[in-house]
C-alpha cells in the first residue's frame, strides 16, 4: 500500500492550477453569487481548445438568495456521469449546508451576469477532479462572506464565537441564530477572503460518503429532458440523410420538396467542423424538414437524392486501410519541424529505437507482435440532435446535448455573426455521449437548416446515421517488441503505434512528440523496461476519427498490457507477480495488489474459470482490473466477474465511483467483443444496433470495486484522480490475457466477435 | 391520406389525426402527445427505449402503427405512477440506477409490466433484455431483487 509520502509525490506531478483568491469574484444582484472559472482538463488542453482560465472569466457560480436558497450553477454537461451531485456534495461540505437542498442549474455559456464566461469541456474524466478544490474554496469563502455579515450585526468581530451548521450561524455567547437568508445580501458587499478555511476531513459530512444523485428522480418518471425532448412552440422537425459514402457530395440539384414536407435544405460542411475526406463547403448532406419526426424521416428515406462516388472510393476499404498501416512501419518520413509532415509519419515519442532494438536483439528471449484494432463507433443511446430558435440580427437559442456548450457558443457566433451575449447555448441532458458529443458537426446542420426555413427546428441523425457518419476511434496497428535476458529481466522494449491523428484531423498542431490522443497510454509505462522506445506513425485514414471514452488508453493500454502478459508467459511468471517485479511507483503497486486481493488472484478461479489481468493510470488515478472468464467457444465466451482496484487519491462519492467504473466495464467489453465499423468503397456497412451490438443484462459480468482509502487529511490542492473512463482501457486486455490463459491463444485483432448479430426483441405487437 | 383515431393512453382518451396511418405509436407519443418520457433508440426493435406498456404486455412502440392500438389500454412511462411511486420507480432511486437514464424508461417499464403480470425478483429478469449502454444493469438487477 502506498505511504501517505508516496501518494504526495505522486500527487504532485499533475498539478496544473491552484486556487487562489483571484478565482472568485463576487457578483451583484439579489444575495450572495460567486462566480468562479471550472477548469476543463485534461482533453481540452491538450488540444488547446480552450487557453488558460483568466481571473475575469466565470463559468459557473453560486448563489444564496436572501430567500435562503442555494443555487449552484454548472457550465459542465450531465452525461450520466454525475458530476453535478458531485459538485454540490463538495460544495455542501464548506458552505455547511445541507447537501440535498442545493439547486444545481445547468449553466449556459457566456452569460450577461459576468464577464463572459466559457463552458466546462465535459471530457477527459476531468469535472469532479479538476474542480475539487474551487468547489471546496468557493463554499469556504461564502461561509465566511455570511459569518462576516453576522459579525457585523451582532457587533462582535471575535471569530471563535460563531460557529456555522446547516445555514445557519449560531453567536455561541448568546445562542443566537442568524439565518443565511438573512445576511446573504450583506455579505455580498464584503471582500472575498484571501485564505478561508477549509472543513478538516475528519469532519467530513458528505465528502467520501455515497450519496444519492439530483437527477434520478426525473429519470424515472419520464420528466427528464433530453435534447431529443425539447419542444418549442411552432418547432418543425429536420431529418438528416448524408452521402452514404465518405467523400460524396450532393450530385445536380437539390430535390423538389415532397408532399407534406416543409423543405429540402442541403446542408455544407462548416469550417472546423470537418473531419478526414469532409472539406469545408462540401455539401454532404441533405436535410427534409417536415412536421414531424416520423414523416419527415420517411420523406427524407425516400428523397430521390443522388451523390458523387469520390475519384478514391475503391481505396476506402478496410484492407486498404490496412494495408496503409502496415506499409506506414517501414515506409514513413519522420517528423520535421519544418513540415508538412504528410501522413505516414514518424514521431520518436519516447526513448531511442536503435538502442531498444540492440537490447532486444541481444536478449535471451523475445516476444514481437502486431495488434490491430479497428475503426470503432460512438453507441451513445440517443441519437445526434439539435434543436435552433433563430431570430437574425436578435437573437439565437440552441437546445443541444453538448459536452462542450463554449464550442457551440463559437460555432454559432461564426456562422450568424451574432455577439455572443446574443447567443444562449441551453445543454439539455446527454442520453450517453462517448466523446461524439464534443463534436459541432450537427449543430451547423441545425442552424443551416433554422436559417434555411426561418422557424424553429429540431434536426435529428436518425440511428443509422450516427453509425454510418461518426467520427470513429481511430483503426490502428501496433508492433511491440520486447526482450528477457537469461534471469528474466526485461532488457528492451519497443513499441510503435500506426494510427491516425484526432488533433490532427482536428486542425491542431502535432509536434515532435506526436498527438497525446494517439500515444496515451504508451509512455511513461511504469515498468522497468530496460532499453525502450516509443514510436508513434500517422495512418492517412480519410475516415473521420475522433475521441472516444479513453480512445488512445483503451488502444495503447491493450497492446502494453497484452504484451507484458506476454513476457510473463515467456519468463514463466504469474501475470500478477511479474507485474508486480516490474514495478516500483507505490499507486501502481497498490492497486495491484488490491486489485489481486479482491479477486483472490492467488487461491486462483474457480473450476473451468481463467483469470486475467491489466492495469493503466490515466487522469491522475490508477486502475487495475481481474477478469473472470469460462466457457470459452469458437462464438462465444462468458465474461463472469470483473474486480477493480482504484485510486483516485480522494473519492468523493464511492458509489457513484462504482456506477462509473460498471460503465467502464460495459463499454470496453462492447468494443472488445463487438466493437467496428467496416468500410466497402468509401460506405460504411453497419447502420444499427444489431450489427453494432452491445452486452445485454444477461451477459454483463459482475462487477465488484474497491478503491484505495481516501488519505485522513488531504493536502490542499492536490491533484484528484478522475474516473469516467478509468474503468475502460484495463478491460480488453484483462480479458484477452484470460482468454489467453483459457485456450493458449493470443487476441491480437479486435473485436473477438466480429460477425456477430444482436437479435430483435420480442414484440408481440397490438392485441 | 390523414386517418383520425382515439387512443387511451394513460386511462385518458387521446383523439389524434396522422397525415400517414402507418405512424408508429412511438412518434404519436412524442410528437403528437408530447409525452417524451418513451424514446427513441433504433427504430428497429433492437434496443427498447421505446417500450411501453399496452394491456399490460410489452411493446416496442416504434415498431406498430398507433392506430393498431385503438381500443387498447396504452401506459407509457409518464403514467407509471402520479407520484413518481410504482415500486419500480422507488426500487430504482433506491438503487441509484439511472446514469445517463436515457434508455430507463423502457427499462422500467418491461420492469413494471413483468412485476404486473405476478413476476418478482429473479423472475423479472427475463423480461429485461432492453440494451443499456452505461452498463447500468448490475444495479438493475438489484433493484429488481427487491420487486
Amino acid at each position: 500500500m502506498p505511504s501517505p509520502n508516496d501518494r504526495a509525490k505522486g500527487e504532485h506531478k499533475n498539478e496544473s492550477h491552484k486556487v487562489g483568491r483571484r478565482d472568485f469574484i463576487a457578483i451583484a444582484g439579489a444575495g450572495l453569487t460567486l462566480g468562479f472559472f471550472f477548469e476543463a482538463v485534461p482533453r481540452v488542453a491538450e488540444a488547446q481548445i480552450a487557453g488558460p482560465p483568466k481571473n475575469t472569466q466565470v463559468n459557473s457560480w453560486l448563489n444564496i438568495s436572501s430567500g435562503g436558497v442555494v443555487t449552484l450553477t454548472v457550465g459542465s454537461s450531465e452525461m450520466g456521469q454525475g458530476s453535478f451531485s458531485g459538485l454540490a456534495q463538495i460544495l455542501a461540505e464548506d458552505l455547511m449546508v445541507d447537501y440535498t437542498t442545493i439547486q444545481t442549474v445547468q449553466g449556459v455559456p457566456a452569460t450577461g451576469a459576468a464577464a463572459v464566461g466559457n463552458s466546462i469541456g465535459t471530457f477527459g474524466s476531468s469535472v469532479t477532479q479538476s474542480n475539487y478544490w474551487t468547489m471546496r474554496t468557493a463554499g469556504a469563502a461564502a461561509r465566511e462572506m455570511l459569518v462576516s455579515a453576522a459579525m457585523n450585526i451582532i457587533g462582535d468581530q471575535s471569530r471563535a464565537n460563531y460557529t456555522v451548521s446547516n445555514s445557519v450561524i449560531t453567536y455561541t455567547p448568546t445562542n443566537t441564530n442568524i439565518k443565511y437568508s438573512l445576511v446573504a445580501a450583506a455579505a455580498a458587499k464584503l471582500p472575498v477572503p484571501a485564505n478561508p478555511p477549509l472543513i478538516p476531513d475528519s469532519q467530513f459530512r458528505y465528502i467520501g460518503k455515497t450519496v444519492n444523485r439530483v437527477d434520478i428522480p426525473s429519470k424515472v418518471n419520464g420528466s427528464a429532458i433530453f435534447g431529443i425532448d425539447v419542444r418549442l412552440p411552432n418547432m418543425v422537425y429536420a431529418v438528416i440523410q448524408h452521402s452514404p459514402v465518405f467523400g460524396g457530395v450532393l450530385n445536380g440539384a437539390v430535390p423538389a420538396t415532397p408532399a407534406g414536407m416543409i423543405a429540402v435544405v442541403p446542408t455544407q460542411v462548416v469550417a472546423g467542423t470537418g473531419r478526414g475526406t469532409e472539406t469545408t463547403g462540401m455539401v454532404n448532406a441533405v436535410a427534409v424538414v417536415g412536421p414531424n419526426t416520423w414523416d419527415t424521416w420517411q420523406a427524407a428515406l425516400n428523397l430521390p437524392v443522388s451523390w458523387t462516388t469520390p475519384a478514391n472510393a475503391s481505396t476506402l476499404n478496410d484492407a486498404v486501410f490496412l494495408a496503409e498501416a502496415t506499409n506506414a512501419f517501414t515506409t514513413n518520413t519522420p517528423y520535421s519541424p519544418s513540415g508538412p509532415n504528410v501522413a505516414p509519419t514518424l514521431y520518436t515519442v519516447e526513448g531511442n529505437v536503435a538502442a531498444a532494438n540492440a537490447a532486444i536483439s541481444g536478449a535471451a528471449k523475445a516476444i514481437g507482435r502486431f495488434y490491430t484494432l479497428p475503426y470503432v463507433p460512438h453507441n451513445q443511446l440517443e441519437p445526434l440532435n439539435c434543436t435552433v430558435n433563430y431570430v437574425p440580427g436578435v437573437s439565437c437559442d440552441v437546445y443541444v446535448p453538448t459536452q462542450v456548450a463554449s464550442s457551440v457558443l463559437a460555432l454559432v457566433n461564426q456562422m450568424t455573426g451574432l455577439p455572443e451575449s446574443q447567443i444562449h447555448v441551453h445543454t439539455t441532458y446527454l442520453g450517453g455521449a462517448l466523446g461524439r458529443r464534443i463534436e459541432t458537426d450537427f449543430v451547423s446542420q441545425a442552424l443551416q437548416v433554422a436559417i434555411a426555413v426561418g422557424k424553429p427546428v429540431m434536426l435529428l441523425w436518425p440511428r443509422e446515421q450516427n453509425f454510418l457518419r461518426d467520427q470513429y476511434r481511430p483503426l490502428a496497428m501496433v508492433n511491440v517488441k520486447a526482450g528477457l535476458d537469461s534471469n528474466n529481466n526485461v532488457v528492451g522494449w519497443s513499441y510503435t503505434n500506426v494510427s491516425a491523428s484526432i488533433l490532427g484531423q482536428r486542425g491542431y498542431p502535432v509536434g515532435a512528440i506526436g498527438d497525446s490522443q494517439a500515444t496515451e497510454g504508451s509512455t511513461s509505462l511504469p515498468y522497468k523496461l530496460g532499453a525502450l522506445s516509443t514510436q508513434w506513425i500517422t495512418h492517412p485514414s480519410p475516415i473521420p476519427v475522433g475521441f472516444w471514452r479513453s480512445v488512445g488508453m483503451s488502444v495503447n493500454t491493450f497492446a502494453v498490457e497484452s504484451a507484458i502478459d506476454e513476457l510473463a508467459a515467456l519468463a514463466g511468471a504469474d501475470p500478477y507477480l511479474f507485474r508486480l517485479g516490474l514495478l516500483t511507483d507505490a499507486r501502481w503497486i497498490g492497486v495491484l495488489e488490491a486489485v489481486a486481493t479482491l479477486s483472490n488472484w492467488t487461491a486462483g478461479p474457480a473450476a473451468g474459470h481463467s483469470f486475467g489481468i491489466a492495469i493503466c493510470a490515466y487522469a491522475s488515478s490508477y486502475v487495475a482490473e481481474v477478469v473472470d472468464i469460462s466457457n470459452v467457444t469458437a462464438n462465444s465466451v462468458t465474461v463472469n466477474n470483473v474486480w477493480v482496484a482504484l485510486d483516485c487519491y480522494l473519492a468523493v462519492n464511492p458509489g457513484q465511483i462504482q456506477a462509473q467504473l460498471m460503465g467502464g466495464v460495459a463499454h470496453g467489453l462492447n468494443a472488445f467483443l463487438y466493437g467496428r465499423q467496416s468500410f466497402v468503397n468509401g460506405a460504411a456497412q453497419n447502420p444499427n444496433y444489431h450489427n453494432n451490438p452491445v452486452v445485454k443484462i444477461t451477459e454483463m459480468p459482475t462487477v465488484t470495486v474497491t478503491l484505495i482509502p481516501n488519505p485522513a487529511q488531504s493536502t490542499f490542492n492536490a491533484r484528484l484522480g478522475g474516473v469516467g473512463e478509468l474503468g475502460v482501457p484495463p478491460l480488453a486486455p484483462a480479458l484477452a490475457n484470460a482468454y489467453f490463459k483459457a485456450t493458449g491463444n493470443r487476441v491480437l485483432t479486435l473485436p473477438l466477435f466480429p460477425n456477430y448479430v444482436m437479435p430483435g426483441l420480442p414484440n408481440p405487437g397490438p392485441a | 391520406m390523414s386517418t383520425t383515431f382515439t387512443l387511451n393512453v394513460n386511462g385518458q382518451n387521446h383523439t389524434v389525426t396522422v397525415n400517414n396511418p402507418a405512424m408508429p405509436l412511438l412518434w404519436v407519443l412524442r410528437d403528437l402527445l408530447n409525452l417524451t418520457g418513451t424514446k427513441y433508440g433504433c427504430g428497429h426493435n433492437y434496443c427498447g427505449a421505446c417500450t411501453v406498456l399496452v394491456n399490460n404486455i410489452q411493446i416496442r412502440s416504434c415498431q406498430n402503427a398507433a392506430e393498431s392500438f385503438v381500443g387498447q389500454s396504452i401506459v407509457t412511462i409518464e403514467g407509471l405512477s402520479p407520484t413518481s411511486s410504482h415500486p419500480a420507480q422507488l426500487a430504482w432511486i433506491a438503487n441509484q440506477v439511472p446514469q445517463c437514464g436515457y434508455c430507463q424508461s423502457g427499462q422500467l417499464m418491461c420492469a413494471a409490466g413483468a412485476l404486473g403480470a405476478g413476476n418478482h425478483g429473479a423472475a423479472i429478469v427475463p423480461f429485461l433484455q432492453n440494451i443499456c449502454i452505461c452498463g447500468t444493469y448490475q444495479r438493475i438487477l438489484q433493484a429488481v431483487e427487491t420487486l
